[in-house]
């Protein structure tokens, strides 16, 4: 089943002066439910315009897109949504308590279940001390806390989360992608928009790059991570008489009594025969690729180019 | 919604408004000894002042409240929170409304009840030689609350497009005062007297006359402090016409805030 | 610290002179210029019973300042055409105010002598405040006391009576309903001022009246004395006292001198009004008793 089914979206903004900025240039992706979805993309690229125009806070110019099979102009397509909205803010006369007490409500939760709901999302964050007071008195990363409780307090099945991991410290991005894969596991949708590949290569099943308004690639992260070896670092103590039968390889590293190899992907078997044929000991194995950042960097240079 | 009106009663305690208000409420104290100034009519003349203060109060809360509420959710960023709740934009403009209504009217009843208290202590000192129309006193004060509500109402109306607290507030103030003097400058222009007026303007005058809110008529004030009979009939016409009016901007209201980008 | 220190020094040293100053601004600069009515009763929007009532207060304190002025024989002339403009712009406000038109009818009669201008605004507050007997009175006594046009008086005293349900203001204008009663009715009149007076100020003010009228019947019950006896009108209040039918010189609270006319009418120079009254405009009507 679609979670988030977006088709042809465009956004111009009207800047002063009739100038037009053409944020967002007929952006179609599908989402899964039990999906972890990535959305990359440099400053300015359109990740924030695209969010706003799914939880209809503007109106897109083109196009159009379903969640949960309900279109976003009504308020009841955000009826199983969390949203995140990126740099959050909250009413800060009121403590996170209350805060929370007031978004669940406004998702009809009701009861028991609403005091239990608000006291499980306060103490995930971590925000359990300091429920009682006033949001105004939170530091930036509290703040984000806040934001991420008040979007698992009403329990939806879509997250829509921008940025989720800005201003929290290491042990709350530690937090945020456990959080995200305890989603995953219990078949929630979550999608959300980041500047950092390392948190998408450890918790999204696929990942979308978006530059200057136009979806550049779009697959699965296992996909990326795969196309990206380029082969082994493969360590051998060199106790064999006669190294030289290596000679076709590039030397990375040596460290008497050993060397260290670079052996292309393609050459691996041919590499290991001559290992097992000359009855050298191999002490590890490491793979050896690109990484989701330096994908990334090329598909941006390639975009902007 | 409920819950809407509630977190928006909550936003204008915990803003201090009612300090400010207790703050003012102190000027009704003043008001005995200014009015033994009066050389006839004591009584008549707290009550007026009382009456007066109550408004002044009222209209700067009016104002105050609905024209920076709205603007103040979106300039602090809280309708991206708020607004992508599953509430649609017209039950949040219609719930902060009714929050601050709920506001103002009781505000209105508490001074009301300090503003009694005042001439009833003014009328100890000096018996007034006619009796007290507290009848009329009750329905001065409620009919100030309500059109208080009402100028809320065009605040939050100019809130709906406007991207600053300028506009709310100053376009307020300018309905204010041009809807509190349109009775007497419609009755002026359509007395059988006025002749150097053209029929164009007449009929100008008379579709703005329509158009803009009527404050004067919420003006019992006069009923009040010198115990002149209030038709029963018109009470209801002018609470009709409230109710309506108040609709009708609420409405056009909610309806320009569904339009609006939040960006 | 000693910055803050040295401008509360400052501020001390301005604030006296400058209070002082602004205590000295004419009453004209104080009130400024008076918008129009339609202007003020536009800025007033719904606050147009508190600007009427706040004008009548204006007024009130600048005539009450300058009777405390008078006290200490320092005479400034009031303004009474401001006062006169202010009071009407006051009533277009709050027609019902009774204490525009109870001080009105203090000021613009005895002082500014402008009868049929204080009786078309005490006809106008009628209209509005047709349960009270004041108005009707008020106008009663103007046009017998001061137009001397008892028709319209007695019209008048009688819709007073009606109000009030008072006989003693329709038997009041039947008895004195000519010339040589105009003593006794002032004094009966400003008996009811100043018995009905609610402040000190507006009660001094009749309450002096009153004293001169008091001296005014006394000279008068002496006067008629004499002729009684001699068949003749005194030649001056000096021969009166002279002859012993006044005990001593009568004084006039308003500073002038008492004297009695050659048709034997008891006048004083002050004309019941404290110095400069008479450099209004419009001092051409009524009789002085
Ligand atoms: N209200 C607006 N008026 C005009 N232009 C806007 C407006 N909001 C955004 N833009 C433009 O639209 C483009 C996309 O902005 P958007 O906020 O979607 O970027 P983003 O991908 O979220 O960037 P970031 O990573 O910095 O958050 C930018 O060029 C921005 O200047
Ligand atoms: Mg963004």
């Amino acid at each position: 089943m679609k979670a988030i089914e977006i088709s042809g979206l465009g956004k111009t903004y009207k800047g002063r002066k009739g100038t037009r900025i053409q944020a967002l240039k007929g952006l179609s992706l599908d989402i899964m439910q039990g999906e972890v979805f990535g959305f990359l993309g440099p400053n300015g690229a359109g990740k924030s315009t695209t969010i706003k125009a799914l939880m209809g806070l503007i109106r897109p110019t083109a196009g159009d897109a379903l969640i949960l099979g309900e279109r976003i102009t009504s308020c009841t397509a955000r009826r199983n949504v969390g949203y995140l909205p990126e740099n959050p803010s909250f009413y800060d006369y009121l403590t996170a308590e209350e805060y929370l007490t007031f978004v669940a409500k406004s998702f009809d939760v009701k009861g028991n279940l609403l005091e239990q709901r608000v006291a499980e999302s306060l103490k995930l964050m971590e925000l359990w001390e300091a429920r009682k007071r006033p949001i105004r008195s939170y530091s930036k990363g509290m703040v984000q806390r806040v934001g991420l409780a008040q979007v698992l307090v009403h329990a939806p099945e879509v997250f829509i989360l921008d940025e989720p991991m800005s201003g929290l410290d290491p042990l709350g991005r530690a937090l945020v992608k456990e959080i995200i894969l305890d989603l995953k596991k219990r078949g929630k949708c979550v999608f959300f928009s980041t500047h950092i590949t390392d948190d998408v290569e450890k918790v999204c099943d696929r990942v979308g790059v978006i530059v200057s308004g136009q979806l550049q690639a779009l697959d699965s992260v296992e996909n990326i991570l795969r196309s990206g070896l380029e082969g082994y670092c493969v360590q051998i103590r060199s106790g064999v008489k006669r190294l030289d039968v290596f000679d076709g390889f590039e030397v990375l590293r040596t460290h008497d009594p050993f060397v260290e190899y670079m052996v292309p992907a393609a050459r691996f078997n041919e590499f290991m025969a001559l290992v097992g044929h000359h009855s050298a000991e191999v002490m590890f194995v490491e793979t050896r690729r690109k990484d989701l950042e330096a994908f990334f960097l090329e598909i941006v240079e390639k975009g902007e180019a | 919604m409920l819950n809407l009106v509630e977190i928006t009663l909550k936003s204008i305690l915990r803003d201090r408004v009612f300090h400010g208000i207790i703050f003012s409420a102190l000027v009704f104290l003043l008001i005995p000894s200014v009015a033994s100034l009066s050389m006839r009519q004591m009584t008549e003349l707290s009550m007026n002042l009382s009456l007066s203060l109550l408004s002044f109060i009222l209209l700067l809360l009016a104002l105050f409240l609905g024209g920076t509420h709205l603007w103040k959710d979106i300039e602090r960023r809280y309708t991206y929170s708020v607004l992508t709740l599953p509430i649609s934009r017209s039950s949040y403009l219609v719930g902060k409304f009714l929050g601050i209504a709920i506001f103002i009217f009781a505000v209105a009843c508490l001074l009301g009840l300090v503003a009694a208290g005042v001439v009833v202590f003014s009328s100890g000192i000096y018996p007034p030689e006619r009796p007290i129309a507290w009848d009329n006193f009750v329905a001065a004060v409620v009919l100030d609350a309500l059109k208080y509500i009402l100028v809320v109402a065009t605040a939050f109306l100019f809130s709906s497009v406007g991207t600053s607290f300028f506009l709310p507030v100053f376009g307020t103030i300018c309905i204010f005062f041009v809807g509190s003097a349109s009775q007497q400058v419609y009755d002026y222009i359509t007395a059988p007297a006025t002749t150097d007026i053209s029929l164009f303007t007449k009929k100008a005058a008379t579709v703005v006359y329509y158009l803009l809110p009527n404050y004067s008529a919420f003006d019992y004030k006069v009923n009040a402090v010198y115990g002149v009979p209030i038709a029963g009939s018109g009470l209801l016409l002018t609470l009709a016409y409230f109710a309506v009016y108040a609709l009708i901007v609420v409405a056009l209201a909610a309806l320009l805030f569904e339009k609006r980008e939040m960006n | 610290m000693a910055l803050l220190a040295c401008l509360c020094a400052l501020y001390a040293a301005i604030i006296v002179p400058f209070a002082s100053y602004m205590r000295s601004k004419p009453f004209a600069e104080k009130l400024g210029t008076l918008p129009t009515v339609a202007t003020l009763k536009f800025m007033s929007a719904d606050q147009k019973l508190f600007v009427g009532s706040s004008l009548v207060m204006k007024v009130i304190i600048y005539f009450g300042g300058l009777a405390e002025l008078a006290k200490n024989r320092i005479i400034i002339p009031p303004d009474y055409p401001a006062m006169s403009r202010t009071i009407h712009a006051a009533v277009k406000l709050d027609p019902y105010n009774i204490d525009a038109y109870y001080f009105a009818q203090a000021f613009l009669t005895w002082d500014a002598r402008q009868f049929t201008i204080a009786n078309d605004l005490l006809r106008e507050g009628m209209k509005y405040r047709t349960w009270d007997w004041y108005l009707p009175f008020f106008i009663g006594f103007n046009y017998a006391f001061f137009l001397k046009d008892f028709d319209s008086a007695a019209q008048y005293y009688r819709k007073a009576g009606e109000l009030s349900g008072q006989e003693l203001h329709i038997s009041l204008a039947g008895r004195y309903m000519q010339e040589a009663g105009q003593t006794d009715h002032a004094i009966a009149y400003l008996t009811v001022m100043a018995k009905g007076a609610r402040s000190p100020m507006a009660r001094k003010t009749f309450e002096t009246r009153l004293v001169a009228f008091k001296q005014v019947k006394r000279i008068e019950l002496a006067r008629d004395a004499f002729r009684e006896k001699h068949g003749r009108l005194p030649s001056s209040l000096h021969a009166l006292i002279e002859s012993g039918y006044l005990a001593d010189k009568p004084v006039d609270p308003y500073g002038g001198e008492f004297f009695i006319a050659a048709d034997g009418k008891v006048g004083t120079t002050s004309k019941f009004a404290f110095k400069g009254d008479d450099k209004q405009p419009g001092n051409k009507g009524g009789t002085k008793p």
